[in-house]
Formats: structure tokens, sequence, C-alpha cells
């Protein structure tokens, strides 16, 4: 009771009332609650400086964190639905720390996020995008939309602004009302809408074989191909992208996955089947 | 048993009311009358000043009128203490908004400001509701002239002629039979001194017991608002024949 | 290189922003809409920081709606650049600053009259007849110093802009996809079809 008229009575008449910042400031704090989880930061005046040292291994060969890094991910819209595919390497500076990494985050059956970037960054924050997708179905008795989704890690990836986080994500899904949706986010707290994205250290290699032949009444078999050879054009000339391509397909109905499929046999058929990668030798004499 | 309830400001009788509330009001009714008038092209409050001395000074001693901003001026029934916390939180919401917006705040939200600070102390704990009712005056260009009047329970309205304080149920209707519609402020502000003069308990009016304010706008269409001198006042009596040289001559 | 530009005219104002968003060496978006209503009659368009910009745009649009909603009435444009101008100036003197850059179009419909403001990432904020941000500012004011005047009516005003963005198209040396146009007049917000497609060559 007491501290229930502490809360309510004001001993000053000077801090009386309600400033418009005051409101301001309790309604963020408010809405910002479950966001912030209150991660611990290391002691310096700035982390992201303080981050950058630590972990520059460009200017810095010895620095004592190595983030795994480098990705090609894609996704784009067609008229079946989305295509979504990634290649699967992890790098953590010069070194392939894996080659098996699943890059495509199943956030339920009609939700898919991508992560490039640091590895634990995305995967944290994605399984933390699941779980408030999960709640908002619980709340709600409703999938949530794609909308919504991407503006929650939007938002999230806002907050840690400054302070080191590196991701670069889409999210592709499909719900009743938007129908196949599409929004890239990234780290800067940037989010579009749109119907194509490549992201990653091999992004502009995607690019290049998936701008040239997209077209948004793409079949679905032919928007599988070009997705995967879009991936394949990256894993080969991208340092930092190899492995396996991961291929899923958002159609209305939820994801379908199309495999994990080994870059090398692929690559192989694509050069010796249809004489592509003519740069290429395959003989000792050439 | 309203003993139980009307000690606490925050809890209900089980009638329904609330006591601390009821008894501010009654503070006010016995306070000095003041009243407002629209008039088309301005508005005029006036109030009656119920303790007078000779050795109070004029000037430095306004009591029941107030400027609150560039656009409004108040006039106060009841406790004058309680009513410069209020005013001085006024003025300052008037300032933070020009602050922030670079223009007038609407009268009605400086009202409805004043309002809500007023209604927090007929609920949080422990405290006692201001003792005051406001009647204030003002422009903004979206609503022109305003006339509006508050209580201590937080509840205000808009009115084209209201009172309140000593005698105000007297004064109401006066202010009810004589108004008109089209009046202007000069017609106004001969209503104010005739129904103050049925109001107030002295007969002779004079300007130690009364004090007058006026909103209007100047040729350019700037808002102006006048707390009157002394000198001013005694014309106005003079004029209608309610000063008190007058009506001592006329003996 | 982002691109905004705003003319008034005798009743109208005319707020134009590129439509490329770009990240790196890439361009992710060439259909981007960098403006937000924040009321009926006043428009905002940003550029700067990537995340400040939408964030803050979207902030200040929700706490404009929010004093329509409280008060039953919009505020003028000229009240609306003043809110937002000391926002950006509190947001300024704090521990991580929106980095953003503003032009607020808007109409009086009180005074009747077109009205532009141009607001700085450091919270300056002026009243002017046209005005841009960026490196569209070197090669459009001088452009616009020359043709506009405060009663040129809205086919006029069009014909500035184009003039503008053909200058841009011939001498920024990175393509900003074209522009977004958006016109505030006494009826509202609209947005105003503008053709894009046209190459244009330094000679």
């Amino acid at each position: 009771m007491d501290a229930l008229v502490a809360q309510h009575s004001r001993s000053q008449h000077a801090a009386e009332g309600y400033s418009e910042d005051e409101m301001q400031q309790q309604m963020s704090a408010d809405l910002a609650q479950p966001l912030s989880l209150q991660f611990a930061l290391p002691p310096t005046a700035s982390p992201s400086q303080w981050l950058r040292a630590m972990t520059d291994d460009h200017s810095n060969p010895q620095c004592p964190i190595k983030i795994a890094h480098g990705t090609t991910t894609l996704a784009f819209r067609h008229k079946g639905g989305i295509v979504v595919a990634t290649d699967s390497r992890a790098t953590a500076g010069d070194w392939i720390a894996s080659q098996t990494v699943k890059k495509v985050i199943e956030i339920n059956s009609c939700l898919l996020g991508t992560m490039a970037g640091g590895a634990a960054d995305c995967q944290y924050w994605l399984a933390y995008l699941g779980m408030q997708c999960r709640l908002h179905e619980l709340r709600h008795k409703r999938r949530i939309s794609v909308a919504a989704a991407s503006k929650i890690l939007a938002n999230l990836v806002y907050s840690y602004k400054g302070m080191g986080l590196s991701m670069g994500t889409m999210c592709a899904g499909v719900t009743p009302s938007e129908g196949p949706a599409l929004y890239y986010i990234d780290s800067d707290g940037t989010r579009l809408a749109g119907n194509l994205f490549c992201v990653g250290s091999g992004q502009t290699f995607a690019y290049g074989v998936l701008d040239a032949e997209y077209h948004y009444d793409m079949e679905d078999a032919e928007a599988l191909e070009l997705g995967k050879r879009s991936i394949l054009a990256a894993t080969h000339r991208d340092a930092f992208s190899g492995g396996y391509i991961n291929l899923y397909h958002v159609k209305e109905d939820g994801w379908v996955k199309h495999g994990f499929m080994d870059t090398n046999p692929i690559f192989w058929e694509t050069k010796l089947k249809k004489g592509e990668f003519s740069n290429v030798t395959s003989k000792m004499d050439e | 048993m309203s003993r139980r309830y009307d000690s606490r400001t925050t809890i209900f009788s089980p009638e329904g009311r609330l006591y601390q509330v009821e008894y501010a009001l009654e503070a006010i009714s016995h306070a000095g009358t003041a009243l407002g008038i629209l008039a088309n092209d301005g508005i005029v409050l006036a109030a009656e000043r119920k303790v007078t001395s000779k050795l109070l000074e004029q000037d430095t001693s306004a009591e029941k009128l107030y400027i609150l901003n560039d656009n409004m001026i108040t006039a106060v029934a009841g406790m004058t203490a309680d009513a410069n916390i209020l005013i001085n939180y006024a003025r300052q919401a008037a300032q933070q908004y020009l602050l922030t917006y670079n223009s007038d705040i609407p009268c009605e939200q400086l009202v409805r400001r004043l309002c809500d600070l007023k209604q927090g102390y007929t609920q949080h704990g422990g405290l006692r509701p201001f003792g005051v009712s406001f009647i204030y005056a003002g422009w903004d260009n979206q609503r022109q002239f305003q006339l509006y009047q508050s209580n201590p329970s937080g509840n205000y309205g808009g009115w084209k002629a209201t009172s309140v304080g000593a005698n105000n149920a007297s004064a109401q209707s006066l202010l009810k039979q004589d108004y008109n519609e089209d009046c202007n402020l000069k017609q106004a502000c001969e209503l104010a001194v005739k129904v103050l003069s049925k109001t107030m308990d002295s007969t002779k009016l004079s300007a130690e017991k009364i004090e007058f304010a006026t909103v209007g706008r100047t040729k350019q269409g700037k808002v102006y608002h006048h707390l009157w001198a002394a000198e001013e006042i005694d014309a106005l009596l003079k004029e209608h024949g309610l000063g008190k040289q007058d009506s001592e001559e006329q003996k | 290189m982002e691109v905004l530009l705003g003319i008034t005219g005798k009743d109208f104002t005319i707020v134009a922003a590129s439509k490329a968003t770009m990240r790196g060496p890439t361009v992710l978006k060439s259909s981007d809409d960098k403006t937000r209503p924040l009321s009926k009659h006043t428009l905002m368009a940003y550029s700067g920081e990537a995340g400040d910009t939408v964030q803050f745009a979207e902030y200040v649009q929700a706490n404009i709606q929010l004093y329509s909603k409280r008060n039953a009435s919009e505020l003028s444009p000229y009240e609306v650049s003043s809110f937002v101008r000391s926002e950006l100036a509190k947001s300024l003197r704090s521990r991580n600053p929106y980095n953003v850059n503003l032009l607020l179009g808007g109409f009086d419909p009180i005074t009747d009259k077109p009205e532009l403001y141009w607001v700085d990432y450091l919270a300056s904020s002026a009243r002017v007849p046209y005005a841009a941000h960026g490196y569209a500012q070197y090669y459009c004011l001088s452009t616009l110093d020359k043709h506009h005047h405060p009663d040129i009516s809205f086919e006029q005003g069009m014909k500035i802009l184009r003039m503008c963005t053909d200058e841009l198209k011939r001498r920024l040396p990175i393509d900003f996809k074209g522009v977004l146009v958006k016109v505030v007049t006494k009826d509202g917000i609209r947005e105003e079809p503008y053709e894009d497609e046209k190459p244009v060559y330094a000679p």
C-alpha cells in the first residue's frame, strides 16, 4: 500500500504532471521491453570500437576474436512463390570453419530466414525471431505476417545499432493476407520489401547471373534451377562461399525443401554438360 | 457514516461521492465571484476582490486575474495559494509547447493539461484536491475566442458566459437573462459590471473591489490581453453609473 | 548519393526523392519511397544513415498522428517542422543521434500557402521556396535560383523539376534510379507520375 501511494504521490510541485518527453520515454520503454534482453557489454566507452579492435583480421591477423563471416544467400519472388537459396560455408578469417552450415532458418512452416554476416548473431537472433513469431501466433491465434516479423527483427537490430552486430537477413514467407512476401533486413536497421535480393560476400556474383535471367513469370522448375545456378556462380568466384547449395521454395501453403546439394558435382555437371565455366580446364595439357 | 469516507480523497462513499472534492467546491463557493463573458470581438473577465484594505498595494497584488500565455488569461475563485501552483504549472506547460511547436498552445489543450493535473489529486493517494475553480479566456486560430471553466474535480467545459464563487447561482441566472449572443466587447463589459454590482455584498463598486481584464484582437489580427488599471475600471463604472463617487454625488 | 528536391509554387509544394537504395557496391532497391506523410498536409522526405532514416521518420509520423488523435486537430506545417526540428535537436545531444537530413513539404490550409522546410542532421531548420539535400544541392540550386518564382504554376514547377533531374542524370556519377514525386496541395498529398526512363547524356 505504501509503495502504491509513493508511486502515485509526488513530493515536489516542481515535478508535477507529465512532460511530453516523459510520456514518450515511458511509452518507448514499454514497447522496447521485450526487445532489450540486457546483454552484458564489454566495460569500455564504445563497445563497437572495442569489438572492431578485437576482431579486425584484415589489418590485424593476430586479432583475438575471429568472427565467422562470408556467405552467399539469395531469394526472389516469382509467380509460383519465392525461391530461397544459400551456400553453406562458414569462414573465420582465412579459415574455413564449416562446409555444412544451414543458412536457411525455418522459423515456422510458412516463414524462412536466411543468414549472412556474423553466424552467431544470425543464429541467435533468428532463433529469437522464431520465438517471437510463435508467441505472436499464440497470442493472436493466427500466423504473424512477414511484414510484422521482419519489422520485429529490424527494430531489434536497430536497437543494437553501432554495437557491432553484423547481419544481412532475408525473411521470405507466405500468409493469406499478404501472399508470398520477401523482406531484406540488415544490421544497419535497413528493412526493404522487394522482389529479389542477394546478400553476402558473394552477392555480386549471384546478382550477375540472377538479374540476367530473372523474370517474374518463371515456372517453378526454372526458378529453382536459376536460384541454384546463381549460388553456384557465387561459390565458384567468391572464396568465402562454397560447400553445399541449400534450396527452398516458398509456396502458397508453406515452404518445401529442395535439397542440400554438394556444389562440386553440380559444378562439373554444369561445366561438362552445358559447356559453361570454360575458363576452368579439365585436361592437364590444355 | 460519512466520517469514514470524507477524510480520504481517493475513496468513494457508499453513495458514490468524493467528499473531499465536494468540500473543495464548497470552499470555492465562499470565495469572491469571478465571471467571464464571451463577445463576438473579445472576452471579458471580471472578479470580485473579497478582502480589501487601504494598506493593500494595488499594483503589486493582483489576486484574481492572471496571464497564462500570450493568448490566454484566467480568473481565479478559491484559494489563491493553490491557484498559484496551478498557474505556474500552466505557464510552464504553455512555454514548453511554444518551445516544441513554435506556436501558442491551443486554449483547450492548456485547459486540459491543468485539468489532468487537478484530476490526479482526486485519485492519487494522500493528497488534497486544489481548492480552485478557474475561468479561462483565450484565442486560438482553430476556435477563435473561447471561454472555459474548470473546477477541483478536473472537469471543464466551454461557455458563452459563466461565473464561479460566491453568489454564482444568482450571477449565472442574471447572465442567462441578459446575455446576448451578438454582443460586442463593450456591451459584454457593461453586462459584467452590472452582474457584479448585483451579486456583490457591497452596493457600491470601486476599482479596489473588482478586477477586470479583456482579451481581444488588434486591427492587425494579433491577440492582446489587457488587465485593467484602476483608472480604467473607475471610468467604466462611472459610465454605467455604478461608481462610488457617482452614487454619492447623486445623493 | 541520395537526391532530395523540393519546390514550392503558387498553390503547391513538390517533393522529389531518389528511388535507389544503395548498400556498398550494390543497388538493393530501385523503387524505394523515401517519404512519409506526417499529417494530411505535411510530407517528409528523408536521406542519411541507413536505418536511422526510417526509424526517425516513423517515430515522428507516429507522434504527429498521436497529436492529431489526442487533440482532434492537425498541426500546421510550420508547427510540424518545429516539432521535427526539436526532436532532431534533442536526439543530436543524445548518446546515439539520428543521422538524417529532411525536407518537409506542406500546405497550410489556414493561410492557404505552400510551405517547404529544409532541415539537416544538425537540426538547422529553414523555411525556403526551394531546396535540395546532398550533392543535388550543387547541381540544382543554381538552376532553381535562375528559374524559380514564388507564384509559378504547377506545370511550371514540374518543368523546373525536370530541368533539375535531367541535370542530375547528366552529371552525377552514380545512378540514383530516378525520383519519386509527391505533391502537397490544399487537397492533401498525392503521388505525381514522373517519366524517368529517358537517359540523359553529358554533351
